[in-house]
C-alpha cells in the first residue's frame, strides 16, 4: 500500500494551478485534502504522474455571503464550514450534511472542492449542491466558468470539469421564507458512506402550501440525484395533505442502477432511500411549519 | 517467613504499559531500524486457484534498488522442518509450503518475495514480476466443497482435512423422539478476521561469522517463533534470538508463525542485509487468515418444562487453502463444549474441516466459539416455541454450584464455576423484569426492543505441550530494585502490569521497585506466551515458585542479621522486619548488599546474590471460567438498523488480579464479539476473490456502535495460584449469541429466527419480510408425560438414574467419547493455545477423571 512513482507540485496561487492542469495534462491530477486520493494512490488504484497539491492556494478558501448567495471557496474544509455561522444561516442544508461526512479527523482534511470534484455518488455534499442549484465556478488558462450543479455530476466519480479546470468554489442560492431544511442518510456504521440519503428542502407559504421544494438523493445511482417527478408532486400542495411515506416512495420510484454490493443489495437500497426521503421530508416539513 | 498482605493483586492499579503505549512511545516492529535493512514486498495471487507455469522475474530485478526476487524454487527447499511446538510434530499436518508451489490456492497466496532497498521500490518492482497462470476451477465455498469436483490439495479427498466424531446419533434418538420439542436448526457464521491494530511483520538478521541470527518479531509467543525458526532452517536454538516489546494485538493470528514469516526467515540468510517485512492491511485483509466461517446442524431435544434432554450437532468449519495452525482438534471443541454450562444428560458431535480457495483459518480468541452461537440461538428458540421465557428456561437448565464437579455428556471435567449465579447478576444487572415490561410498552408503540443473553464456560490455561510450564527469573538488583523475567509475548494483554503487581506483593516492595524484563529469548526463560487465556494463572505462578525462593534466602539473611528466626520475618515496604517489631527493619537494598558485596556474614548455607529462577507446573490440565453475557437492542424494522442499547457481563475469572485489565479484556472481546454479529465479513465472490480488502468494506465497530459495557464480577477461586483464571478469550465467545438471541427477541412478533450472520440491515429486513405468523407453541409438539422415559421424572430426565447426578454416568459417557473418536490424531493444542481440548487428550483425560470421580 505505497503510491507508485509521481511528481509533486506545490503552487502557491489558484492561476499557477490551474496552468499546471492544463500543461500536464490527463497525467495529472489536484489534491485537496487527500482523503479519497490518497487512499487510492495508496492502493495503486489512481496513478497519476503528477500531483498538484492545492495546500498553499490560500485564495480557495473562504466563506462569503453576498447577493442571494453563499459562495465557499473549494479549498475551505468541511470542518470549516460545519463552524460556520453565515453557512449555519444561509444553507443550513449544506451545514446539516456536514457532520454526517466521516469522522472529525476526515473533515478536519477534506474539502468542498475535492467533495464534488471526486464526486462520489454516495457522498453529501454532492448531493446538497444539486438540491440546491448550486452553481460551481472553475478557472482554467481558458478563463473563469460556471457550471450548473445540474449538469456537473455526469457520471460515476465523473463530472463535467475539463482536464485544464480548476474547481475554485461553489455558490449556494440562500433560501428565504418559510423554509426548512433536513438530512437523513442510513449508513452501516456512522461515518461510512451512505447506504442511502435523501437531503430536502421546502418553502411554504402563507396558506402552508409547498411553495418549492428540492430532494436530491445520494447512495441511490451513478451520481447523485434529485426525485424532480416527487418535487413536482408535493410543489404546490397544502403540506398537512402530503403523505410523507408517498413521497419517499416518488421519490425512489423510477431510480436506475442503483449500487448492489457487500453491504446491501439495489432492493434495499431503494426502499431504505424511500425511507429516508419520508423521515427528511417530515423533519423539513415540520420546521418549515414552526418558521 | 511470609509477605504481608497483598497491596497490589485485587487492586486497578493503572497499567505501566500505558504512559508509553498511549502517547505513541511503544515499539512495535515496525519501529526496529536496523543498519543496511532491506524491505521485502510479496507477489500475491490475483486468482483463487491456477497452475502457475512460469515466474519470469527480469524486469524486477532489473529496477532500481532490488536486490533479489525470490520464487519457491529457492526457498521452499531450505525448509528443513515445519512444525509447531503449540501442536507436536506428529499430527497429521495440514500443508504449508512458504511460497506457493505449482498451483496458486487463494487470491493473496504469496508467489514470490521481492527484496528491495525500501518497501516503496520493492512494491514497484513487484508489479514487474510477470507470472503465467493457468486458470483453474476454484473451490470457492467449503460449504459444497466436499462435493465439488475440484480438489485444493490433491493430497484430500472431498477437500476434507480431517473430521472426528463423538457416539453415534441414533444412540440418542429415544430422546429426541420422546421430546415435547426438539429444536433443530443450521446456524451459518460468516467468515470474520482478528484484525490486529498491528499487522504481521518481522526484521530478521543473518550475523553469516558468528552463525546467530536475530529476530524482531509481531509475536504472542517470542519462545515458539524461537524454536520454529530454529528448526525451519537448521540451526541450533541458542543460535536464534527472538526480541519483541510490543504486538498490537493477535487474537490468534500472531500464535505462531506462517507462510510469510516463513519466506522472510528463508531469505534473510541469502540477501545482504537485515530483511524487514511489515504486512499492509489489504495483505492482512486477504492473506493472514480467517476465522469463524462454519455452521453447525445444531438439535436440542427439551421438555415440556424446558428441561434440556439430549444436545447433539455437526460441525463442518471452512479452514481455506492454507489453515495455521492445524485445525481439525481445535474443531472437537466445538463439539465437546456444545452442551454449554448446562445439565445435560445426553450429547453427540461430528465436525469435518473442509479446505476452501481462501485464506487458511487460524486460531482466533475462542477459536470453539461456535458452540455457544449455536446452543443459545437454539435455547431461545426452544423457549420460543415452548412458550416459556427465555431467563426461565435457562434458570431450569443451568448448572448449580452443589453439582459441581460436573461431567458434561463429552466428559468435560466441570469444576469451580458459577453460571447460574452469572446468569441471575447479569439479569438483575439489567432488571430483566422492569425490561419485559419496557418491551411490552414498545411494543404497543411498534418499536422493537429485545434481550439476549448467553452464557458459556470456557477452558483456559490448558497446560500441555508448549503452555505445559511457565518460568520467572527474578533479580534483586544490588540497589534492591527488583527486574522479573519472564517469556512475554504481550500482544494487549497487560502482562508487563500482572507481573509487577504480583511480584511487588510476593516480595513487599512498592510497586515502583520493579521492573519485568519480557519478550527477548536471550535473558527470558523459557514460556508459551500469551495465548489460552493462560498469561494471569501461568504467570502468577510462575513469579510466585520463584519469589518464595528469595523470599526464603532474604528472610535467612534478615534473621542472622536481627537475630530473630527466619519464620519471624516478614517482608513489607521494602523492608524484612521481625513481626511485631516495627522499628527492627533492615531495608532490602542492605540484605542485598549483603548478599552481593559481603557473601562473608551471609549466615551459613545460604548462597549468594538475591536472583532466583522458577517454573511453574500447574496439577489441574484446565481452569474452567464462565460468564453470562446480556445484551439488550432496538431494531428499525424499516432500515434494518440495530441499535445496541446496553451491554452486560457478569464474569467468573477468579479472584482479579487487577480489575481494569480484566475489564479491558472483557471489553475487547465483547466488541469483536459485536463485529461478529453485527459487521464484520471476510467475504468472498463466487469466483474465491475476497470482496472486503479495506476496512471501507471490512467494517469493525467503532465506538459509536457499541455501548458503554457493564462488569458484573464473581470471584469463585479455581484451583492453582491465587485462585485466577483465565480471562482472555471469553468476551469474543458470548457477544454473538447474546446480540443474536437480542434481535431475535426484539424481532419475535413477526415470527422471526435468525440462522444466518452477520446481522446486516438488510438480513433483517428480509427476514421480517420473508417472515411467517409468530410461533406458539408448535401444533406438531409433543407433551410428554412428566414420568414417561424422558420426562423430567423418567429414567433420562435430570434426576433420574441417567442423568447428569449419576457419577457413574458421567464418566462412563467420557469413556465412550474416548472410546469413540474417530481420528488417529495425535496432541493437538487448540488453535488458541487451548491445548486441553483436543480430541484425544481431552478425551482421555475427560476419561480418565471420570474415573477418578467414579472411584
Amino acid at each position: 500500500m505505497k503510491p507508485a512513482p509521481f511528481a509533486y507540485h506545490a503552487p502557491a496561487g489558484a492561476a499557477e494551478a490551474a496552468a499546471l492542469l492544463a500543461d500536464l495534462g490527463e497525467d495529472a491530477k489536484a489534491i485537496a485534502g487527500g482523503q479519497s486520493l490518497v487512499p487510492m494512490l495508496a492502493l495503486r488504484l489512481a496513478v497519476p504522474e503528477h500531483l498538484v497539491d492545492l495546500r498553499r492556494v490560500d485564495e480557495l478558501r473562504g466563506i462569503e455571503e453576498r447577493d442571494g448567495t453563499v459562495r465557499i471557496g473549494a479549498g475551505t474544509t468541511q470542518a470549516a464550514i460545519g463552524r460556520s455561522a453565515t453557512v449555519a444561516r444561509g444553507v443550513p442544508l449544506l451545514a446539516r450534511a456536514t457532520p454526517l461526512i466521516g469522522h472529525f479527523q476526515i473533515r478536519n482534511r477534506g474539502t468542498l472542492g475535492g467533495s464534488l470534484a471526486h464526486a462520489d455518488a454516495a457522498a453529501e455534499y454532492p448531493a446538497v449542491a444539486l438540491a440546491l442549484d448550486a452553481r460551481i465556478e472553475t478557472l482554467s488558462p481558458r478563463g473563469t466558468g460556471t457550471i450548473d450543479a445540474a449538469a456537473f455530476f455526469t457520471g460515476l466519480w465523473t463530472t463535467a470539469l475539463e482536464p485544464d479546470e480548476l474547481l475554485t468554489g461553489v455558490a449556494f442560492p440562500v433560501w428565504t421564507g418559510r423554509r426548512g431544511f433536513a438530512v437523513e442518510e442510513f449508513a452501516r456504521r456512522g461515518g461510512d458512506f451512505a447506504l442511502a440519503g435523501a437531503a430536502v428542502a421546502v418553502e411554504l407559504d402563507g396558506d402552508d402550501r409547498v411553495r418549492r421544494c428540492a430532494i436530491g438523493l445520494f447512495g441511490l445511482g451513478s451520481t447523485p440525484l434529485r426525485a424532480r417527478a416527487a418535487e413536482a408532486a408535493a410543489t404546490g400542495e397544502v403540506a398537512a395533505d402530503i403523505d410523507a411515506d408517498d413521497v419517499g416512495s416518488a421519490a425512489t420510484a423510477s431510480l436506475e442502477s442503483v449500487p448492489s454490493d457487500l453491504h446491501a443489495s439495489a432492493g434495499h437500497r431503494t426502499r431504505v432511500g424511500a425511507a429516508v426521503v419520508a423521515r427528511a421530508w417530515r423533519r423539513a416539513i415540520r420546521e418549515a411549519a414552526d418558521a | 517467613m511470609r509477605a504481608a498482605a497483598a497491596r497490589y493483586a485485587g487492586a486497578r492499579v493503572a497499567r505501566v504499559e500505558d504512559p508509553r503505549l498511549l502517547t505513541g512511545h511503544g515499539t512495535f516492529v515496525d519501529d526496529v531500524v536496523r543498519p543496511g535493512m532491506l524491505h521485502a514486498c510479496f507477489v500475491r495471487s490475483p486468482l483463487a486457484r491456477a497452475r502457475i507455469l512460469g515466474i519470469d522475474a527480469t524486469e524486477a530485478l532489473a529496477a532500481e534498488g532490488v536486490h533479489a526476487v525470490f520464487t519457491a524454487a529457492d526457498l521452499n527447499p531450505d525448509v528443513v522442518e515445519a512444525w509447531y511446538t503449540l501442536i507436536g510434530r506428529d499430527v497429521p499436518d495440514t500443508p504449508r509450503p512458504p511460497l506457493a508451489e505449482g498451483e496458486v490456492r487463494f487470491v493473496g497466496d504469496p508467489v514470490a518475495l521481492v527484496v528491495a532497498d525500501d518497501r516503496y521500490l520493492a512494491e514497484d518492482a513487484a508489479e514487474l514480476v510477470i507470472v503465467d497462470y493457468e486458470p483453474l476451477t476454484p473451490v470457492p465455498d467449503y460449504a459444497t466443497a466436499r462435493e465439488a469436483a475440484d480438489l485444493v490439495h490433491g493430497a484430500y479427498p472431498r477437500n476434507v482435512a480431517g473430521d472426528m466424531a463423538g457416539p453415534p446419533l441414533e444412540q440418542l434418538a429415544p430422546a429426541f423422539e420422546a421430546a415435547a420439542v426438539v429444536v433443530h436448526e443450521t446456524i451459518h457464521q460468516q467468515g470474520y478476521a482478528q484484525v490486529p491494530m498491528e499487522t504481521r511483520g518481522l526484521v530478521v538478521e543473518w550475523s553469516a561469522p558468528t552463525g546467530e541470527l536475530t529476530l524482531w518479531a509481531a509475536t504472542q509467543s517470542p519462545h515458539e517463533v524461537r524454536l520454529f525458526c530454529s528448526r525451519l532452517l537448521g540451526l541450533p536454538e541458542h543460535r536464534v534470538r527472538v526480541l519483541m516489546r510490543d504486538t498490537g494485538g493477535g487474537f490468534g493470528q500472531k500464535v505462531v508463525p506462517q507462510r510469510e514469516d516463513m519466506c522472510v526467515m528463508l531469505a534473510a540468510r541469502k540477501v545482504r542485509g537485515p530483511l524487514k517485512w511489515i504486512e499492509d492491511r489489504r495483505e492482512n485483509l486477504m492473506s493472514a487468515g480467517q476465522a469463524r466461517h462454519e455452521h453447525a446442524d445444531a438439535r436440542i431435544a427439551l421438555a415440556a418444562d424446558g428441561t434440556i434432554l439430549a444436545a447433539a450437532v455437526d460441525h463442518v468449519q471452512d479452514v481455506g487453502a492454507y489453515p495455521t495452525p492445524w485445525p481439525v482438534g481445535t474443531a472437537a471443541a466445538v463439539g465437546m463444549f456444545f452442551p454449554g454450562p448446562y445439565r445435560v444428560p445426553q450429547a453427540t458431535w461430528s465436525t469435518a474441516s473442509v479446505f476452501s480457495n481462501t485464506a487458511g483459518r487460524n486460531a482466533y480468541r475462542g477459536p470453539w466459539q461456535m458452540e455457544s452461537l449455536a446452543r443459545e440461538v437454539l435455547l431461545d428458540a426452544g423457549a420460543r416455541r415452548l412458550g416459556i421465557d427465555p431467563a426461565e428456561l435457562r434458570r431450569r437448565n443451568l448448572l448449580r454450584r452443589d453439582e459441581l464437579p460436573y461431567f458434561n455428556p463429552n466428559g468435560m471435567p466441570y469444576s469451580d464455576i458459577t453460571p447460574l449465579e452469572t446468569f441471575e447478576q447479569a439479569l438483575k444487572m439489567l432488571d430483566y423484569e422492569a425490561f419485559r415490561s419496557e418491551q411490552e410498552q414498545a411494543r404497543a408503540q411498534g418499536r422493537h426492543i429485545g434481550v439476549g443473553t448467553c452464557t458459556y464456560v470456557e477452558p483456559t490455561t490448558a497446560a500441555m505441550a508448549l503452555h505445559a510450564t511457565e518460568g520467572a527469573t527474578i533479580r534483586i538488583e544490588p540497589s534492591g530494585k527488583v527486574n522479573v523475567y519472564v517469556s512475554g509475548g504481550s500482544s494487549g494483554n497487560s502482562i508487563e502490569t500482572t507481573v509487577v503487581q504480583l511480584a511487588a506483593d510476593a516480595l513487599g516492595v512498592d510497586i515502583a521497585d520493579v521492573s519485568t524484563i519480557q519478550g527477548d529469548t536471550a535473558v527470558t526463560p523459557f514460556g508459551g506466551g500469551a495465548a489460552g487465556s493462560r498469561s494471569g494463572s501461568m504467570t502468577a505462578g510462575a513469579v510466585g515458585e520463584t519469589a518464595a525462593v528469595l523470599r526464603e534466602r532474604i528472610a535467612a539473611i534478615a534473621a542472622h542479621k536481627l537475630e530473630a528466626a527466619p519464620e519471624d520475618i516478614e517482608l513489607a515496604d521494602g523492608h524484612a522486619r521481625v513481626r511485631g517489631v516495627p522499628e527492627s527493619g533492615v531495608p532490602l537494598s542492605e540484605i542485598a548488599a549483603l548478599a552481593y558485596f559481603q557473601p562473608e556474614q551471609l549466615p551459613p548455607g545460604v548462597p549468594a546474590g538475591l536472583e532466583a529462577s522458577g517454573r511453574y507446573r500447574p496439577e489441574n490440565p484446565i481452569i474452567w471460567a464462565n460468564a453470562t453475557h446480556l445484551c439488550t437492542c432496538e431494531v428499525d424494522v424499516t432500515t434494518g438498523e440495530v441499535r445496541l442499547l446496553r451491554y452486560i457481563v457478569s464474569e467468573d475469572c477468579g479472584p482479579m488480579i487487577n480489575p481494569n485489565v480484566v475489564e479491558g479484556q472483557i471489553a475487547g472481546g465483547v466488541v469483536q464479539g459485536i463485529g461478529g454479529a453485527l459487521l464484520e465479513h471476510l467475504a468472498y465472490d463466487e469466483d474465491g476473490n475476497p470482496v472486503a480488502t479495506t476496512f471501507m468494506d471490512y467494517l469493525l465497530p467503532t465506538a459509536a456502535d457499541v455501548p458503554d459495557i457493564e462488569y458484573g464480577h464473581i470471584e469463585t477461586p479455581a484451583p492453582g495460584p491465587g485462585g485466577y483464571k483465565g480471562v482472555g478469550e471469553g468476551g469474543a465467545i458470548g457477544a454473538p449469541p447474546a446480540v443474536v438471541n437480542a434481535v431475535a427477541d426484539a424481532l419475535a412478533p413477526f415470527g422471526v429466527e435468525i440462522t444466518r450472520l452477520p446481522l446486516t440491515p438488510e438480513r433483517i429486513t428480509g427476514l421480517i419480510r420473508n417472515a411467517s405468523a409468530p410461533h406458539g407453541p408448535r401444533t406438531t409438539a409433543r407433551v410428554d408425560d412428566p414420568n414417561g422415559p424422558n420426562g423430567p421424572n423418567g429414567p433420562n430426565g435430570p434426576d433420574g438414574p441417567n442423568g447428569p447426578d449419576g457419577t457413574s454416568s458421567a464418566s462412563a459417557t467420557g469413556g465412550a467419547i474416548s472410546a469413540d473418536v474417530a481420528t488417529s490424531a495425535g496432541g493437538e493444542s487448540g488453535a488458541d493455545g487451548v491445548s486441553g481440548v483436543d480430541d484425544a487428550s481431552a478425551a482421555g483425560s475427560a476419561g480418565s477423571a471420570g474415573g477418578a470421580v467414579g472411584r
